[in-house]
């Protein structure tokens, strides 16, 4: 879709005032590490591109780090966990990966705010146990204990999970005010419900991974009063005028559907719209005849220091040396569930 | 060992020990969760809702087991055909009260699903009864598969909602006595398993039909040289599991989400249960059942629920192990009865 607007226009304007048309090559990682692995070797080595997203799960990004390192590509992940960008080793960011989904940490942050602000200090974390909850789980836990919360119980579910009592025992023991879920549906709904019917008086959070109208036709009136932060491409009617992202959002879902035939929007196409549209910026700048290694390393350059204030799908960013998402934890909306959808429910009003 | 275990004081002793071991280490680890009396009674009910379920699947595998020696591990999916074909005909719009609805939709479920056991039987199991029973019960397993993927496409990967018998509506009535919580479904599924126990000891012991289903478990050629159709009786066989697995599909729905995949965890749970009743006797794999549904649960509470599935595939090997015919059975004789 990309390609096609820019080259009905004539290409990528550079900053010599002419076109460059721009070809985009695409495969399919069916959300495989092995295939995303092969896929980014291709692109690096067959088609000579000068930057690449790729990476729609953690795991898959993950593998990628070490090829693009090498190779001194500039890399844009499609996945949540920091891990991707963030170099525990050395506390620093991985100079050739960038990423822009939300993360788990902005999620945990909103839910600990929420929760400090309600008077809670003992929290229990549910989380499915695959590498969304787990993350989540690390995140919820760190974001709580910043904002002096304490995390007095955590258990974790498989997907397929339908019976939680054991689960619930545990929660009901440990005497906590608040539960954080961190699950995509169906099993976000389960718990919710099992949650909901054996303590009713609960605060129930969650995650952005809920943010799926299935959850609240499953989980039916359980559902209500569930608080969690959303990407806002899927909450956009719920959005205030002034929000920077707005015009973006409308525009981007306009496009798509008329380009896609009226495909459901999602946020993972959000993700990709944000990094081509930061590299055909990045590759706005380049001058003519530069070499290949460096218009990787000026498009790299340009990712770190020029993406700032930038509203895209899944967020305002601003990239630095020290950042490689750039986006907070306002990238999220947060929303409350009432009447069976979804509302914005500001700070003002907690 | 098992021979050591055959004696029976030695046995009693033996089992008594384990238990105690068991329950004093599971107090103790519940002890460092701060569980009180009420979470171990919430616990065991809701261990003895799921063994419920586990035993009715369990009674499908015995009755299957001892008329054709055959494991039939499309058990499971009688269960989610059950719920599933009851909540699509609930939610058909159909002339009737709600109530009146609920009553067709489960008359349905379980009748068309019995249907489905009954082709089963015919198309898969009659064509090659002739073969070993290791390729029967690799027939199952592949009907397992067609069902489960059929489902799949006539249902989609979503979990489905089946309304609560009591509102009949997704929110179910809740009673609650001093922090111990049940659900009115929890009591429509006890109440269903003691009237198919009652329904199944009349049949069996009471009707000629069932007579004749007895006499093919207990000596299926004597049975036969006495005029009764061996063949026919797989077919009646197939068909009560099948009903029997609807029946727990139905009343299991509204508890839990019905999805398509429902039937393969259930399926293997069921045939723990009916592994530790002896795979033979139907009071057997009731007890076994409802011993399975509360010690996983029990098991999962004091120590970390991922532990839930190891416990009932603990307990299978153990089983397997130490008693093959099942605990509760007395020795090889009770191979024989139903």
């Amino acid at each position: 879709m990309i390609q096609k607007q820019i080259n009905d226009q004539g290409g990528i304007l550079g900053p010599d005032d002419i076109r460059h048309p721009v070809t985009i090559v695409i495969y399919d990682d069916k959300t495989s590490n092995d295939d995303t692995v092969s896929n980014v070797n291709r692109l690096i080595s067959e088609d000579g591109v000068v930057a690449i997203v790729s990476g729609t799960s953690s795991g898959a990004s993950v593998a990628e780090i070490p090829i693009c390192t090498e190779n001194l590509i500039p890399c844009i992940s499609m996945a949540s966990a920091a891990s991707i960008t963030h170099d525990s080793k050395t506390n620093t960011e991985f100079k050739w990966m960038f990423k822009t989904p939300q993360t788990n940490g902005h999620a945990g942050q909103w839910q600990a705010d929420y929760l400090k602000a309600k008077g809670v200090t003992n929290i229990c974390i549910l989380y499915t146990n695959d590498g969304y909850g787990k993350d989540s789980l690390a995140n919820y836990k760190a974001a709580a204990e910043a904002d002096g919360l304490r995390d007095i119980f955590d258990s974790s579910y498989a997907a397929t999970d339908t019976e939680f009592s054991a689960q619930l025992a545990g929660v009901q023991a440990s005497g906590c005010k608040a539960v954080e879920i961190g699950s995509t549906p169906p099993v976000a709904s389960l718990v919710t419900v099992a949650v909901r019917n054996a303590m009713p008086n609960l605060i129930i959070t969650s995650g952005h991974g809920i943010c799926n109208q299935s959850y609240i036709t499953t989980a039916g009136q359980a559902a209500e009063g569930v608080v969690f932060p959303c990407g806002k491409i899927t909450v956009i009617d719920q959005l205030a005028d002034t929000d920077l992202q707005k015009p973006v959002l409308q525009k981007y879902i306009t496009d798509y559907t008329a380009f896609t035939d009226g495909e459901a929007i999602s946020t993972f196409g959000g993700h990709a719209w944000d990094g081509l549209t930061m590299i055909v910026q990045a590759l706005g700048s380049l001058k003519d005849g530069m070499a290949l290694a460096d218009q990787r390393a000026a498009v790299r350059d340009y990712l770190e220091t020029k993406i700032v204030n930038w509203p895209g799908i899944s967020g305002v960013f601003n990239m630095s040396a020290t950042d490689h998402n750039g986006l907070t934890k306002d990238s999220l909306l947060f929303v409350k569930v009432q009447g069976g959808k979804w509302v914005a429910f500001p700070q003002k009003d907690w | 060992m098992p021979r050591f275990f055959q004696r029976r004081p030695v046995r009693i002793i033996g089992i008594a020990l384990i238990v105690a071991v068991l329950l004093i280490a599971s107090l103790a680890l519940g002890s460092l969760k701060h569980y009180s009396p009420q979470n171990y009674i919430q616990l065991i009910l809701d261990g003895l809702r799921a063994g419920s379920i586990y035993a009715l699947m369990a009674m499908g595998f015995v009755v299957v087991y001892s008329v054709t020696g055959i494991i039939n591990f499309a058990q499971g999916e009688f269960v989610m055909l059950g719920a599933m074909i009851c909540l699509s005909v609930d939610a058909m719009n159909l002339p009737l009260s709600p109530a009146l609805k609920m009553i067709a939709a489960i008359a349905a479920g379980v009748l068309l699903t019995t249907g489905i056991g009954i082709l089963m039987e015919r198309l898969t199991i009659y064509p090659a009864r002739r073969s070993s029973a290791v390729t029967l019960i690799i027939i199952t397993i592949g009907v397992t598969i067609t069902l489960r993927a059929a489902a799949l496409l006539i249902w989609g990967a979503d979990p489905h909602v089946l309304p609560a018998f009591t509102t009949l509506a997704l929110e179910d009535r809740i009673f609650r006595f001093g922090g111990v919580m049940i659900q009115a479904q929890s009591l429509w599924i006890w109440a269903t398993l003691a009237v198919i126990l009652i329904l199944l000891y009349v049949f069996l012991q009471r009707t000629l039909i069932g007579k004749a289903l007895r006499a093919c478990a207990v000596n299926r050629r004597a049975a036969q040289l006495m005029g009764i159709n061996p063949s026919r009786m797989s077919m009646l066989a197939f068909a009560l599991a099948a009903a029997l697995g609807a029946v727990g599909g139905i009343v299991l729905g509204p508890v839990t989400r019905p999805i398509y995949d429902m039937g393969v965890m259930l399926g293997l749970r069921g045939f723990v249960a009916a592994i530790i009743g002896g795979l033979v006797s139907v009071p057997g794999v009731v007890v076994g059942g409802l011993l399975l549904g509360v010690i996983e649960n029990l098991a999962a509470g004091v120590t970390d629920p991922a532990f839930k599935s190891v416990v009932s595939f603990i307990i299978l090997i153990a089983i397997l192990l130490l008693r093959p015919q099942g605990i509760l059975g007395g020795g090889e004789k009770s191979t024989e009865e139903l």
